[in-house]
């Protein structure tokens, strides 16, 4: 297979533009969670496999195309509404910024643990918004609000995962994007700063994704709270997330 | 003994972790577990701070098996106290404030988690501990203020903080970045010392890393002080509960002041940046002033009155000050969290009883029973002029001969006096029965209030930065050409004296204009009263970018 190939091949999977859409397509199409999880999980895996496997070598306009793409995936997320979708874009605009960690030589485990622990609250999130789906009908941000006051239990898990998924301290993604920004700020100044707003837009669209959900008046149809094992393991993953972010930060920063 | 510092930043954690886990089981005990544990904690903290006073640290401590370096230092340690006590008092506020929420307990998870992010930020002794609590500020003052989940408007206002913190840390992180590219560490320590030893070692496009960094420190401490075009968020936010309004304008909004100071030795040796600052502090307290005094809603009111304070204490910064912009934020938050904690109690009993004594101090302060004559115009305008002026000059020389050597020194000077001269100038127009005894007050008051914010700065001053020649060059480095500051002095003093004369001008022509100056005038009103359209401009550009993003989103097929 050529170099072009190659790269075309790992633009699906590590999203590239116009590439990243197979991925959202792809994500479209599956009713089923487990299925989404897996999808989510594997996805990033194949893509940094298909790159150390090939030992392609990345020409420099991937990363000017990888920004680009995750830039555009970010600003897209800002008028979504629909649960699913917009984690299938956060996903498409994290991935795609693996390419700027490839670039600066990170090592190969070390890259599939950036891809892992980026994907974990994406998963959690599939997991929630199947949760809504089976509750309300849909995973809708506007369409009933109030979750807050109609399962409190839920709203809290819903919200950290968010949060998570962000790239919020003390989450392994915030560690990540603040390497990158270290990283990249002495060699591409413009390309840190194209971080920093992609970082700033989720921030954004997370903010907008929570209010659509949790803020309102609480429903008056009786819905059912998850309860307090669930919770517990929830809590448990989260945890185990923040715990692996603040390890993550010693081994990379 | 400076262990202790770890303990006081952790309990506050401790309590959230507590409550969030046995919340259930607590009820409404939760409280009391949080304001028992805040009480500890402050109680450290100032024994900390008393064991600072006696000249110990600055030391660095490792936070147990982490990478996390805290710092014992004076600035540490003193916002440290002055953070718990506002924090206990807010969490003693909340006790019964809170009482009828649904989410109690996670209220004072917030707040407790808040209490320990503001901790870590002042006593952070490493950049990636900074940039953590820093970002972490906002996030939760986010959920804070959003804490009546019903009420749209409070998350709406709380979004537009969001996004202004966030804007805010994005410098801060690049600060962070240059840094340890430049040096190799993250500890603040070791940094601060290579800058003292040689602060021009490494460039960053053509410029001075120590230029580049300040300036992205500055912007940082902007967003978070509420800055003149960064300050939209802060007279918005008031529909959080009152002990939030209260925290956020006592402490969290501070915030700017204390990175700036954190980061001395960085602006010590970047006079232009120091310069912008003192120039933007100055517009937004010119803007936040203007702006109070013509809002017919109290709540924005304070809000921009908290902003032309914020604009004080960055412009405080900005003249070599950075000990008094310590005060001006302590003093601050002591005066506007009273404000905010009491408002509703003062209205509630002034329903029932102004509680206003109807004696005879009364009715010469509030009833201004006019006098006909007026006393000479020339005589109160050189008591005007001159009296402030003496006041102020005594009081600094009783701390310092050199005192008005230092340019900054004599642009805090030009602001006393212009306060000072406009109370007595004030004093004059309200035109009382008995002008020698207002007088007497205002000079008294001024008197009492400039020996007291003298002495109290100048302890300030020795006990956060004990090094003279520090100081000193903290004062030279923000100054400018003496003839350009001759000029700028005296063309402000010309603006501001020809203020007054004009004023007086029209208060004795009746407030007759022409025709001309009225529709100018009136210009000028509907302007300030839009807020000179900076909201409006910003949810413009929000919307265009929505839209964008939806065409894009329509152009792509939604994949």
């Amino acid at each position: 297979m050529t170099e072009p190939m190659i790269i075309l091949l790992a633009g699906i999977f590590l999203p590239l533009f116009p590439m990243s859409m197979v991925f959202n397509a792809v994500l479209d199409n599956i009713t089923q969670p487990w299925l989404r999880a897996i999808l989510f999980i594997t996805w990033p895996l194949c893509g940094l496999f298909v790159v150390f496997y090939s030992g392609v070598a990345i020409p420099g306009w991937v990363v000017t195309l990888a920004l680009a793409t995750s830039t555009l995936y970010a600003l897209r997320m800002l008028t979504l509404r629909e649960v699913n979708q917009w984690n299938g874009f956060l996903a498409t605009s994290l991935w795609s910024l693996l390419w700027l960690a490839i670039m600066h030589d990170t090592p190969e485990m070390l890259l599939y643990g950036y891809a892992l622990s980026m994907t974990v609250p994406l998963v959690l999130l599939v997991i929630l918004s199947a949760g809504l789906e089976h509750r309300f009908g849909a995973a809708y941000t506007g369409l009933y609000g109030g979750l807050a006051r109609t399962i409190p239990r839920f709203s809290g898990i819903l919200v950290t995962v968010i949060v998570a998924a962000i790239a919020t301290p003390l989450f392994p993604t915030f560690f990540i994007m603040f390497d990158m920004v270290v990283e990249t700020i002495a060699v591409m100044p413009l390309a840190a700063i194209a971080l920093l707003l992609i970082w700033l837009l989720w921030s954004w669209a997370g903010a907008l994704l929570i209010q659509g959900l949790i803020v309102g008046r609480a429903s008056k149809a009786k819905v059912a709270d998850i309860d307090i094992p669930t919770i517990g393991l929830y809590s448990t993953v989260l945890l185990a997330l923040a715990i692996a972010g603040i390890y993550m930060s010693r081994v990379i920063l | 003994m400076e262990q202790l510092i770890i303990v006081v930043a952790v309990l506050p954690l401790i309590s959230a972790l507590l409550i969030q886990l046995f919340a259930g089981s607590l009820g409404r005990s939760t409280a009391r577990l949080s304001v028992a544990i805040t009480t500890l904690s402050f109680i450290l903290s100032a024994l900390l701070l008393t064991w600072a006073l006696t000249g110990q640290g600055p030391q660095t401590l490792q936070l147990g098996n982490s990478s996390a370096i805290l710092l014992f230092d004076p600035l540490g340690t003193l916002l440290a106290t002055i953070i718990l006590g506002i924090s206990l008092i807010v969490h003693l506020y909340s006790v019964r404030y809170m009482a009828e929420e649904a989410a109690y307990g996670q209220f004072f998870v917030l707040l407790d988690l808040m209490t320990a992010a503001l901790l870590f930020m002042v006593i952070a002794g490493d950049l990636i501990t900074l940039v953590i609590a820093w970002y972490l500020v906002g996030v939760l003052l986010y959920f804070l203020l959003g804490q009546d989940t019903r009420s749209q408007t409070a998350y709406r206002f709380a979004f537009w903080t969001l996004i202004t913190y966030r804007i805010g840390d994005l410098p801060l992180i690049l600060a962070a970045a240059l840094l340890y590219n430049a040096y190799d560490t993250w500890s603040l320590t070791v940094i601060f010392n290579q800058i003292i030893a040689n602060p021009h070692a490494h460039q960053f496009l053509g410029f001075s890393l120590t230029d580049v960094v300040a300036a992205l420190i500055g912007l940082a401490a902007f967003a978070r002080s509420a800055q003149f075009l960064l300050h939209t968020w802060l007279p918005y936010t008031m529909d959080g509960p009152t002990p939030v309004s209260a925290l956020m304008h006592a402490g969290i909004v501070n915030a700017g002041g204390f990175l700036i100071n954190r980061f001395a030795p960085v602006f010590v040796n970047s006079g232009d940046v120091l310069n912008m600052i003192f120039i933007v502090g100055l517009v937004t307290a010119i803007f936040g002033s203007l702006l109070m005094l013509t809002q017919n809603d109290i709540k924005k009111a304070l809000g921009y009155s908290t902003m032309g304070q914020m604009g004080f204490m960055i412009m405080e910064c900005g003249i070599g000050a950075f000990s008094l912009a310590i005060y001006h934020m302590f003093a601050h938050g002591v005066f506007k969290g009273t404000m905010f904690l009491s408002a509703g109690g003062v209205i509630n009993s002034a329903r029932h009883n102004d509680g206003i004594p109807k004696d005879e101090l009364y009715t010469f302060a509030v009833e201004k029973q006019p006098n006909k004559a007026r006393k000479p115009w020339l005589l109160m305008a050189a008591i005007t002029l001159l009296v402030p002026l003496v006041i102020l000059i005594f009081a600094h020389l009783l701390i310092a001969e050199d005192y008005f050597q230092k340019q900054g020194a004599v642009i805090l000077l030009f602001f006393g006096w212009v306060t000072g001269a406009q109370l007595i100038f004030a004093t004059y127009r309200m035109r009382t029965q008995n002008i020698w005894r207002m007088v007497g007050l205002s000079v008294l008051s001024l008197v009492i209030v400039v020996l007291g914010y003298v002495f109290i700065s100048h302890a300030f001053d020795l006990f956060l930065y004990p090094d003279a020649a520090f100081r000193a060059q903290l004062y030279t480095a923000a100054s400018i050409d003496i003839l350009h500051f001759d000029v700028l002095v005296v063309v402000t003093t010309l603006i501001i004296v020809s203020g007054w004369a004009v004023t007086y001008y029209s208060e004795h022509s009746g407030y007759r204009r022409r025709q001309k100056s009225k529709h100018l005038w009136l210009n000028f009103y509907a302007l300030i009263s839009r807020e000179f359209y900076i909201s409006d401009i910003y949810t413009r550009l929000t919307r265009t970018l929505l839209v964008i993003s939806g065409k894009l989103n329509v152009w792509l097929r939604w994949l």
